[in-house]
């Protein structure tokens, strides 16, 4: 067993959380966006998280490797929300009807998932550091 | 296993004690990093019992549970087992089991260092 696992388990946590405040801030700047690539408005993203052992459960011994699991985003799916249909005859995507399909994003959601994004990468950064703080302590043994 | 005497029973359980508290430093911080993770629920390193058992001489000890099978009463014999908890991640509540278990580390640390300072006190013949 290695001192670095934990460092490990939290730093794949780091990362995952990383990924949706990036997913997060891609859905605030296009919240007007009406035009993209694979055509229509911009759709709201999400992360998936799924918890995986697959990085550390060889280096683990049996009963810690039931316990110990990191964390990965094996994808990020669109949201299936309907866009939004605001009126507003002036804009160049107006269809027909004076209609523009925008994205639907709420604003406050988003927020609140990047606060929530913000505070589960800070524990995280706390456990590496409680960590990184063991492994100097068992340093100092027989010193 | 009761080897010299300097390496008394208490130097060996604090050995395992610093085992065990890193082992459930990686569960715990497991939990933190899969907080936001769809269905996965908290997990706990248990040993206290255990350790206990094997301190206060649990050699007559009847094993209740087919787990516990793999302690065979010894100090050396404690693996702890992992058990699943109940319902979602709590992070308040895993920060502070976090710290806890960071804090009884640095203690069973620093008890070994006592021990081991003693140890060298007698062996440089008081000086």
């Amino acid at each position: 067993m290695n001192i670095f696992d934990t460092m490990k388990i939290s730093a794949s946590a780091l990362k995952a959380q990383r990924i949706r405040l990036n997913v997060i801030s891609s859905n605030l700047a296009n919240i007007e966006t009406t035009r993209t690539p694979e055509g229509g408005p911009y759709r709201k993203k999400n992360v998936v998280f799924q918890s995986t052992r697959l990085d550390f459960g060889d280096r683990l011994d049996q009963v810690t490797r039931k316990g110990v699991q990191g964390v990965r985003v094996p994808a990020i799916v669109e949201s299936n929300r309907m866009p939004r249909r605001v009126f507003d005859p002036g804009h160049p995507d107006a269809d027909s009807d004076g209609y523009v399909a925008k994205p639907d994003i709420n604003p406050v959601e988003e927020m609140t998932d990047m606060m929530s994004a913000t505070k589960a990468y800070e524990a995280n950064a706390n456990v590496i550091k409680a960590a990184k703080r063991m492994a100097l302590k068992a340093l100092e043994i027989g010193r | 296993m009761a080897g010299p005497v300097f390496f008394d029973t208490s130097m060996q359980m604090l050995r395992k004690v610093i085992e065990l508290r890193q082992k459930s430093q990686q569960v715990i911080a497991s939990n933190i990093a899969n907080a936001d993770t769809p269905g996965y629920q908290p997990r706990r390193l248990e040993f206290e019992k255990s350790l206990a058992r094997a301190v206060s001489g649990g050699m007559n000890q009847k094993a209740t549970r087919p787990e516990h099978l793999s302690t065979d009463g010894t100090l050396t014999g404690i693996t702890g087992e992992v058990v699943t908890e109940k319902g979602a991640v709590n992070v308040d509540q895993e920060m502070i089991k976090l710290s806890e278990n960071q804090i009884l580390y640095e203690a069973a640390v620093q008890m070994l260092n006592k021990k081991l300072a003693l140890l060298k006190y007698v062996t440089q013949d008081g000086r």
